[in-house]
């Protein structure tokens, strides 16, 4: 059943993001993309991490995708286009892209991956504020501050309009 | 080393390098016109001292020292020394004393020039450059020497530079020499490397010849013989000594006639023990010289101008001393080379004084004729050396020269038929100059009458110097004998050279050629008088053939154009033409390259991303797969 | 299932990647940039519960966290190039060129 979930929701996150990658319009792409978000959420969540998946609908789906809304009213594209014709050939292009995940893919599959789905998630989930605040504590705090940073760095980039 | 060297060894070396220094340094920024005398005091003692040396070996043997070493590598080196062996001392004995009195002819010959200075340093100089040759104890000094004297034959032969055609005969002497001297060159490595350890010193690589290996004794030897070709001109390497007749007439007596071309034929003789291993060399040297004395001779009869004649004698000459060399017969090859040290001396300084007296560089047959009036000491002393150059009995030439042909006779008789030639030829051509220029004046003749200059006879100066050589072309031939005992002195091969004594009574068939030689030529320049010049109008086709020494000149000319050609062809196509190109196409290849990387830097985020990911797959490709 | 998981994780960064290189609208880029994050978080979490270890889990939040940081500035950037005149597409961004 988990299996099945897992893999529904990894099969329609790659078709919206297909569908993502052909779309002229601006916003059919966020909208996609926040289908793509939802359904990695998902997967978050079958995998045994909710926390995870809470906190991914939370800022990704609610916050990150908003943002990039009110960016795409604020700033149109003046002419969206499908795709753009690449400096490179197009077999060239594409090769670019599937050549470093075909040789991670067959890397993987030599890497002697433990077969089957482990559970152990869930018990992992009440320790991520331990690990968070303990081990990774230096981690944690130096993320919020760029947080902080990222804002500041918002309202500069902004002066003008304010 | 004083105990070492007998004093006169040392004074030989000695005496020319100071006089060289002493007259440039201190005689010639104040004094130029005194420039000559310490050289001549220095030639003054040379020739004593080479006249001690000689007797010295005679009574008490050679003397063959190491002096001190140039190079060192290990068990390689190269060295300087001294051989003071019989061969080298005869020879040596001649180059000093003829050399002596030509300085002494050429303080008269050269008081008017203005350049006598310079004249007599290079001259000295070539001087010691000579004695340096004989005296070497191995092949690397003999080389640096031989290259000396090739040197001091540039300077002299084009020494009156402001005229277009000495200088132009210095360059082709001097090129053609280069020629022969790499030949030198390459043998003097291959010695180096065949005998290791000898440093080429003819003590250590005579006695190990038969050791070495026989392939490399064969490359030496005839490398040593087209050295030889060169320098003491036989076919095809001769063609530069009737041009070098640009030199002032001391330089053409001393240079190109008694010393610097027998240097060829000395190393020949101080080669003969490796010579004589090598399969047909000596035949073919025996047979080249043979070729060189016979056409020699043949264009000596045809030329006018008087040095030109005299030239070609010469040549013919080394080819007669080649040929004894060839035929094994060194000890009459080099009687013959002291021998026409002597009289072909007196010859050209006899062509020199008549000259003079006519106020040119050189004369010609057609101002000439009629001269033993005018000029009785250089007629006499030319006759003398005239019947020197025969071989007519009791001259010197007799003893020298005909010993040579007798030893062709000997051989076989297609060589016994060019000596026969060869002996009637050079009677022919020195008679035919003698009754042109002495007797007559003949109706195309100018009678030593040119442009209302009256010809005189040779001043104290260049007079005497005639005088004492042409004793020495009357007297030498008597001591073949000593000659003989002197050459086994140090001898290296194994049969010491024997120096043949020819009797009148035998030898009279060589004596009845070169009477019917001087006959022919009395019945065509006295009895005909007009003939000399008349056969030139009828057959200018016969003329052109021996000007260009029976095409062989035109041919030289060809090789050089040819050899100019692939020089341009190498410079200009292959050098400029294809390999600049090169370089330069590489540079625009450079600038190509930086347009292609140019190229990728489009502006494009899209395109750094693309790159981004395509390393990505080159590095994982190189962490997995490499 | 285990090469399931895989397999959507580096096809959404196949997309992702793509999106990046071949789009030239700035948003939408930034957009393929977001999705290729995502990806890389299933990785991190799929090989989380494998091994059931709480520093992939919160390693996986912090990414969540970092993802969303540059989001925001990236979406303040496209602002700025649409307000310095110029439609935000990569063509204008051509400084770096030649």
């Amino acid at each position: 059943m988990v299996h099945a979930a897992i893999i529904l929701a990894g099969v329609v996150a790659v078709v919206f993001a297909g569908l993502m990658a052909t779309q002229r319009s601006l916003y059919a792409c966020s909208v996609c993309l926040l289908a793509v978000l939802l359904q990695t959420a998902a997967i978050f969540y079958f995998l045994g991490a909710p926390l995870v998946a809470f906190l991914q609908v939370m800022i990704y789906a609610g916050a990150v995708m908003v943002l990039v809304v009110v960016t795409i009213m604020a700033a149109p594209a003046e002419n969206p286009q499908a795709l753009r014709k690449p400096s490179m050939p197009w077999f060239l292009a594409v090769l670019g892209i599937l050549a470093p995940l075909g040789e991670a893919a067959w890397a993987l599959s030599r890497g002697g991956l433990p077969q089957a789905a482990g559970w152990g998630a869930s018990a992992a989930q009440m320790q991520v504020g331990t690990v968070l605040f303990g081990p990774y504590a230096v981690a944690t705090e130096a993320v919020g501050f760029l947080i902080f940073l990222s804002a500041l760095a918002v309202v500069d980039l902004n002066r003008s309009q304010l | 080393m004083t105990a070492v060297l007998p004093l006169s060894a040392i004074l030989i070396f000695a005496a020319p390098i100071s006089a060289v220094l002493i007259s440039f340094f201190l005689v010639r920024p104040f004094k130029p016109r005194w420039t000559h005398w310490p050289i001549l005091i220095s030639c003054a003692v040379v020739a004593v001292s080479a006249v001690r040396i000689a007797m010295r070996v005679y009574t008490t043997g050679p003397l063959d020292v190491t002096l001190a070493q140039w190079m060192v590598a290990g068990s390689w080196s190269l060295s300087f020394g001294l051989r003071l062996d019989g061969l080298s001392s005869a020879v040596l004995a001649m180059v000093a004393v003829v050399g002596a009195l030509i300085h002494v002819y050429a303080a008269g010959y050269m008081e008017e020039d203005e350049c006598m200075p310079r004249f007599f340093l290079f001259f000295h100089l070539f001087y010691l450059a000579m004695i340096g040759l004989l005296t070497s104890n191995n092949y690397v000094q003999l080389y640096l020497f031989w290259e000396m004297v090739g040197m001091a034959s540039y300077y002299l032969i084009g020494f009156w530079y402001h005229k277009a055609t000495a200088r132009r005969a210095a360059m082709q002497a001097f090129l053609v020499n280069r020629v022969g001297d790499f030949g030198f060159m390459l043998a003097a490595l291959l010695l180096l490397s065949a005998f290791p350890g000898s440093g080429a010193r003819f003590t250590a690589v005579f006695p190990a010849v038969a050791k070495a290996p026989p392939a490399l004794v064969c490359a030496i030897g005839y490398l040593l013989f087209w050295a030889a070709t060169a320098k003491s001109a036989q076919f095809p390497l001769y063609f530069w000594l009737p041009d070098a007749m640009e030199g002032p007439t001391p330089v053409s007596a001393l240079m190109h006639a008694a010393t610097m071309v027998t240097a060829g034929i000395f190393l020949m003789a101080r080669s003969w023990p490796l010579i004589a291993g090598v399969p047909h060399l000596p035949h073919l040297i025996a047979w080249v010289g043979a070729a060189t004395a016979l056409g020699a001779g043949i264009v000596a009869a045809t030329k006018t101008d008087l040095k030109r004649i005299l030239a070609y004698s010469t040549v013919s000459h080394l080819g007669i001393m080649a040929l004894g060399v060839g035929l094994g017969e060194i000890g009459a090859g080099i009687f013959h080379l002291i021998t026409h040290g002597f009289f072909k001396a007196v010859l050209f300084l006899c062509a020199g004084n008549i000259a003079h007296g006519l106020g040119k560089p050189t004369a010609t047959v057609d101002e000439a004729g009629g001269l033993i009036k005018k000029m009785p000491l250089t007629f006499v002393c030319f006759t003398v050396a005239a019947f020197s150059l025969a071989g007519i009995w009791p001259f010197a030439g007799f003893y020298s020269k005909d010993a040579v042909l007798d030893a062709a006779h000997a051989f076989g008789p297609g060589m016994g038929l060019v000596a026969s030639a060869i002996g009637f030829m050079s009677a022919f051509y020195i008679f035919r100059m003698l009754f042109l220029v002495f007797l007559g004046p003949r109706p195309r003749q100018e009678g030593g009458e040119h442009g209302g200059h009256h010809i005189h006879e040779a001043g104290l100066w260049m007079g005497i110097p005639v005088l004492l050589i042409s004793i020495g072309a009357v007297c030498v031939g008597w001591f073949g004998g000593q000659l003989q005992s002197l050459l086994s002195m140090g001898w290296m091969a194994a049969a010491a050279p024997t120096v043949p004594h020819m009797k009148v009574l035998e030898a009279w068939p060589s004596l009845a050629l070169a009477f019917a030689g001087a006959a022919a030529s009395y019945w065509w320049t006295t009895i005909k008088p007009n003939w000399d010049w008349d056969w030139r109008e009828k057959s200018p086709a016969l003329a052109a053939v021996f000007a260009s020494d029976f095409g062989w000149k035109p041919a030289m000319a060809w090789v050089a154009q040819a050899v100019v050609a692939l020089s341009n062809w190498l410079g200009l196509s292959l050098d400029k033409g294809s390999w600049d190109r090169l370089i330069e196409a590489s540079a625009e290849g450079a600038v190509e390259a930086g347009g292609a990387g140019a190229a990728l830097a489009t502006g494009s985020v899209n395109d750094y991303v693309w790159w981004m990911a395509a390393g990505v797959a080159v590095l994982l490709l190189a962490v997995l797969f490499l | 299932m285990n090469q399931a998981v895989w397999a959507v994780c580096f096809a959404l960064f196949a997309v992702g990647l793509s999106l990046l290189i071949l789009r030239r609208e700035l948003l939408v880029m930034l957009l393929g940039l977001e999705l290729m994050v995502n990806a890389a978080n299933i990785g991190v979490v799929y090989g989380a519960s494998l091994t059931g270890d709480a520093a992939g889990l919160s390693a996986a939040l912090l990414i969540i966290a970092v993802a969303a940081a540059e989001a925001v500035i990236g979406l303040s950037l496209i602002l700025r190039v649409y307000q310095s005149g110029r439609s935000p597409e990569s063509d204008v961004l051509r400084e770096l060129r030649g």
